[in-house]
């Protein structure tokens, strides 16, 4: 199809441009030119080149706070699609038991952030809470969930899994009942077994969804927040401090616009990465991204 | 100009009277305190209407603060802790109130003052008025205390030892202290050292800030005898208060702010003293101090000097004193207070009131908060959590600290 004017493609685009322009391009601009100053937001900015990014490199807390992130985000993705697709498998039946059992799950899901942080806050508690009475019941030592460092970002990042693991459920569970039955009733009259069942025909079938799942649980692992500022505060000794939070935490606790902002920048370059890395694989397997 | 008088904030309400917007990081007692003296304070001034507006926690009504002031959509009056008075004073954001009538003349307590708070506070313009003031204060489980037969630990080793005596595995701490600033700097100072020196340097205390990481990491990690609670600022110290009321914690250290709630909820006796001594006691300054923003309309920073002035009159003072256990700020209500022998019945406030001769100012250091948030509270953790050498930890802030911001 040919345009009538060589224009007009650009006027029928120019609302999207226009947006994108002043609400992602420009403020990222900004952030750009923001990360190569020293400024508070009151005084003067005062350009310093690349300080700001040598001062995040020096003592390595860039990769630390990077390391971190990316841990957190294996942690949840893996432990998300694991159990959101366990769960799945098991509870895709019918009856009443399975519907409740379906609703609690995903009830997690649609409780907020802060909620539901506060509410494993308490649980977690390694004196008062009822996961550490569990512990002393079973003989397990004492935890300190959130305050022993080597503890608090595993257990934030379970507490991530927990919340976004009625999700997973529910979307693996309509990608399991959009295959066809027949499928799996000619892969029954082949003498497969369950699990072989599952391997070869329902697994390929959902590969779909599950990148569908990966993808969306990696975003809402990159931009845990709410959780992390209600649990730990990016602590103890920064071990959940992160990205997110470290960039809250420069700009609105440090008063460090400069700071903030090469973290900004860097965030934005990872996950341009991960999401280039992401469209390579779907395209190299002949897929479209779900 | 229609988008101008549209954008511009009105200065009066409907009834002519001026608004006065109040931000304020109060809860619980203190906000009620603040709020029954806004309310007595309509009644003095009709012509003012004070808007008062909880912003959060300090570090959180201090963001939106900084960030409203670079909006250029600033409140007249708010408050800040000491350590971010320095900054805001050198960014030019504060209005210099010696000259509105009868402030430059306030009969404050100097330790709590502008003039006492701060190293050499007496020869800069008045910029801040006394709004809550505290000191760090320990609080004793007093039956817990009478049980061991012992009386509130007056030194370092004296405190270790009764925090070994009093601890109970897996029921009960002997002591409990945010892992924070405002409580290193304490020990800093009880360790005779001091967080800058005289020529404005951040040393960090030198050896006396390494031996108070020290002592954390022996408690925590050799003795077993202190929790470090979880979460940081305000969180922290809110478990801390939680577990000294539900007897999961003997001794705590927290503000003298708590003394009012902490005694009310109590189960037991609440017996308060003064911090333990290494070399000497030594205590800084807390809470926080009224500001008036200069960008904020003439109008309303007279206003504000109003109300600041009738803030500082005695009977508020007392009120907010009495209420919750910040220290009275003006000499006038703490001889009020001795003279109607509130002291006499209120022996723990006595305690917060006499610990004043141990305060140490803080340096006016435009650094200071950045010093606090960004490089000294994060290595504390570090340190004291993961129980690592406090001397390099300390020697890497000390060279983040001398690198410009």
């Amino acid at each position: 199809m040919r345009p009538r004017a060589p224009a007009h493609p650009w006027l029928m685009l120019a609302p999207t441009l226009l947006a994108f322009g002043l609400f992602v391009f420009l403020p990222l601009a900004l952030t750009a030119r923001a990360s190569l100053q020293s400024w508070d937001m009151l005084t003067e900015p005062e350009w310093v080149g690349a300080a700001n990014y040598g001062a995040l490199m020096e003592g390595g807390e860039l990769w630390r706070v990077l390391g971190r992130t990316l841990g957190f985000s294996v942690i949840v993705v893996v432990g998300a699609m694991s159990f959101g697709l366990g769960l799945a498998v098991l509870v895709d039946r019918p009856g009443r038991v399975f519907a409740f059992v379906r609703g609690s799950v995903f009830s997690a899901y649609v409780v907020s952030w802060v909620a539901v942080a506060l509410l494993w806050v308490w649980l977690l508690d390694p004196d008062a809470g009822a996961v550490a009475a569990i512990f002393r019941a079973v003989g397990l030592p004492r935890v300190g969930f959130l305050t022993d460092p080597r503890a608090a970002l595993v257990t934030v990042a379970c507490v991530a899994v927990w919340k976004i693991t009625g999700y997973a459920m529910i979307v693996f569970l309509a990608g399991l009942r959009a295959i066809p039955a027949s499928l799996r009733e000619a892969a029954a009259l082949d003498g497969a077994s369950g699990w072989q069942t599952f391997r070869h025909v329902v697994w390929p079938m959902l590969r779909p969804t599950a990148a569908f799942v990966a993808t969306t649980s990696l975003i809402t692992s990159f931009q845990a927040f709410d959780v992390v500022r209600i649990m730990t505060q990016g602590g103890p000794a920064r071990a959940t401090t992160l990205f997110v939070y470290a960039i809250y935490e420069q700009i609105f606790l440090n008063l460090s616009v400069g700071k903030a902002s090469a973290l900004a920048v860097v965030f934005f370059v990872v996950l341009s990465l991960l999401a280039a890395l992401q469209l390579r694989a779907w395209r190299s397997r002949g897929g479209e991204p779900a | 100009m229609l988008g101008e008088a549209g954008c511009r904030r009105a200065e009066r309400d409907s009834q002519g009277r001026v608004r006065l917007r109040l931000w304020h990081s109060l809860g619980g007692r203190p906000r009620a305190a603040l709020l029954e003296i806004v309310r007595r304070f309509h009644e003095r001034e009709p012509g003012v209407r004070v808007e008062a507006v909880y912003q959060g926690d300090y570090f959180e009504a201090l963001a939106k603060l900084r960030t409203a002031v670079a909006a250029g959509a600033a409140p007249a009056l708010s408050h800040v802790v000491a350590e971010v008075l320095p900054y805001l004073a050198r960014a030019n954001a504060l209005e210099p109130l010696g000259g509105y009538d009868g402030l430059g003349e306030l009969d404050l307590v100097p330790a709590l003052a502008q003039s006492g708070a701060f190293r050499g506070g007496a020869e800069r313009p008045l910029y801040a008025v006394p709004l809550n003031r505290s000191t760090p204060l320990m609080y004793c489980n007093g039956a817990l205390l009478r049980e061991a037969g012992l009386a509130p630990p007056e030194t370092w080793d004296e405190l270790a030892s009764h925090a070994k005596a009093l601890t109970r595995s897996g029921s009960r701490w002997g002591f409990e202290v945010p892992i924070a600033w405002w409580f290193w700097v304490a020990m800093v100072g009880q360790a005779g050292g001091a967080v800058f020196d005289a020529e404005g340097r951040a040393t960090l205390g030198g050896d006396a800030g390494a031996e108070a990481i020290a002592f954390w990491q022996r408690l925590i990690h050799r003795d077993r005898v202190m929790r470090p609670p979880p979460g940081r600022d305000y969180d922290a110290w809110n478990v801390t208060n939680q577990d000294f009321l539900s007897g999961r914690a003997a001794m705590i250290w927290t503000s003298t702010a708590f003394l009012r709630y902490l005694e009310d909820n109590a189960k037991f006796p609440v017996v308060a003293a003064p911090l333990p001594a290494k070399v000497k006691r030594s205590v800084p300054t807390g809470g926080t101090l009224f500001v008036v923003m200069r960008a904020a309309p003439a109008i309303e920073r007279e206003a504000a000097a109003k109300f600041l002035r009738f803030f500082c009159e005695t009977d508020q003072v007392t009120l907010l004193s009495q209420r919750t256990g910040y220290l009275p700020i003006t000499r006038a209500a703490v001889a009020r207070m001795e003279g109607e022998g509130f002291f006499a019945s209120h022996a723990n406030d006595a305690i917060a009131q006499r610990q004043l001769a141990d305060v140490e100012p803080w340096p006016w250091e435009p650094k200071l908060f950045r010093i606090q948030r960004d490089i000294v509270n994060p290595r504390l953790e570090q340190a004291v959590l993961l129980d690592r050498d406090a001397r390099g930890l300390l020697d890497e802030a000390r060279r983040a600290a001398a690198r410009p911001s």
